[in-house]
């Protein structure tokens, strides 16, 4: 299945492409716990930038995974070049390759809204271990979304629906993540310096359009959209 | 990136903040102040003075400095909103 949000994303090899960029990724994951005998999931990896960081900063077993080629691809030559041993591999959120209870961490930055939400909580649910924990970073409606602009989110993102706080709590309770705790993180969406990226060459014009109209539509939206982050437990 | 695209691309960014990728790994972060056909030039922030580009930063005002356009591999806004 096609995005052209993503496949924007894969192009300019955006790292920290997710509401708070990568200091918040910093902020949630410094002072975790994190053992070297632990086996983290970095699903939806993109260009790897946090994935190397969890290698780097905890030497634990990390394994990268993103359903788009040219992000595999990017995250395997960061992961080459900084010396970091992450297992990178392409793979569908919602039909994963591993077997039941595989990871003590799973993250999610800004992947699961691009999914089939339910199918891919209940995949994820199944590979982490039961007394494993679960952080995402996801996209809600802050507010009630109108048909319009519900339909507008959908199509400008490639996405299915847009969950407010609750349903995206009642799906992961629903997926069996009996523990949903939210992280505070700032309420407002606010832009992220963009200080990674690897850049394709010869980007399709088209992608700076789509760029500019995403832009264009966050700064009119901000209010109605905005983000959360869940920490989950099975247990 | 094909030069007609990249020059067009500068004008579009042309008063915005952008980060500026060149062939020899350096990065240039400034606000777009002109373009022309084959070169494109940027202003730093002051701030950014400890960054490398001081020399630049400091005088602060006017055009700030030239790049080639045939020197760039890529041209992106400095700040960004994602999903």
């Amino acid at each position: 299945m096609s995005n052209s949000y993503l496949d924007l994303l894969a192009y300019f090899g955006i790292g920290g492409a997710h509401p708070g960029g990568f200091n918040l990724t910093l902020s949630l994951l410094e002072d975790e716990n994190i053992q070297p005998v632990d086996s983290v999931l970095d699903i939806g990896c993109g260009t790897g930038q946090t994935a190397a960081f969890l290698a780097e900063r905890f030497h634990c077993q990390v394994t990268a995974v993103d359903n788009h080629p040219i992000m595999v691809e990017k995250a395997r030559e960061r992961f080459k070049n900084r010396k970091v041993s992450v297992n990178a591999m392409e793979g569908d959120t919602q039909h994963l390759d591993f077997a039941d209870n595989s990871f003590d961490l799973i993250i999610a930055e800004s992947v699961i809204v691009f999914t089939d939400i339910s199918k891919t909580l209940k995949e994820l649910s199944r590979v982490l271990k039961s007394d494993g924990r679960m952080i995402i970073i996801e996209m809600i409606a802050e507010q009630y979304l109108t048909e319009e602009l519900q339909r507008k989110v959908c199509s400008l993102y490639g996405i299915h629906e847009v969950l407010t706080e609750k349903q995206w709590i009642l799906q992961l309770q629903q997926a069996g993540f009996t523990q949903v705790d939210m992280i505070n993180t700032p309420s407002e969406f606010i832009q992220s310096d963009i200080t990674d990226i690897n850049q394709s060459k010869n980007i399709n014009t088209d992608f700076y359009d789509l760029w500019e109209e995403h832009n264009e539509f966050i700064l009119r939206n901000r209010k109605f959209i905005g983000y959360r982050t869940f920490s989950c437990h099975l247990t | 990136m094909y030069q007609s695209n990249l020059y067009n691309q500068c004008c579009r960014y042309h008063g915005q903040k952008v980060r500026i990728t060149c062939r020899d790994g350096s990065v240039h972060v400034g606000e777009i102040t002109r373009v022309s056909r084959d070169m494109v030039w940027i202003r730093p922030d002051e701030n950014l003075g400890g960054y490398g580009l001081g020399f630049f930063g400091r005088r602060g005002f006017g055009l700030g400095f030239g790049i080639a356009l045939g020197a760039i591999t890529g041209i992106v806004l400095a700040s960004a909103f994602f999903w």
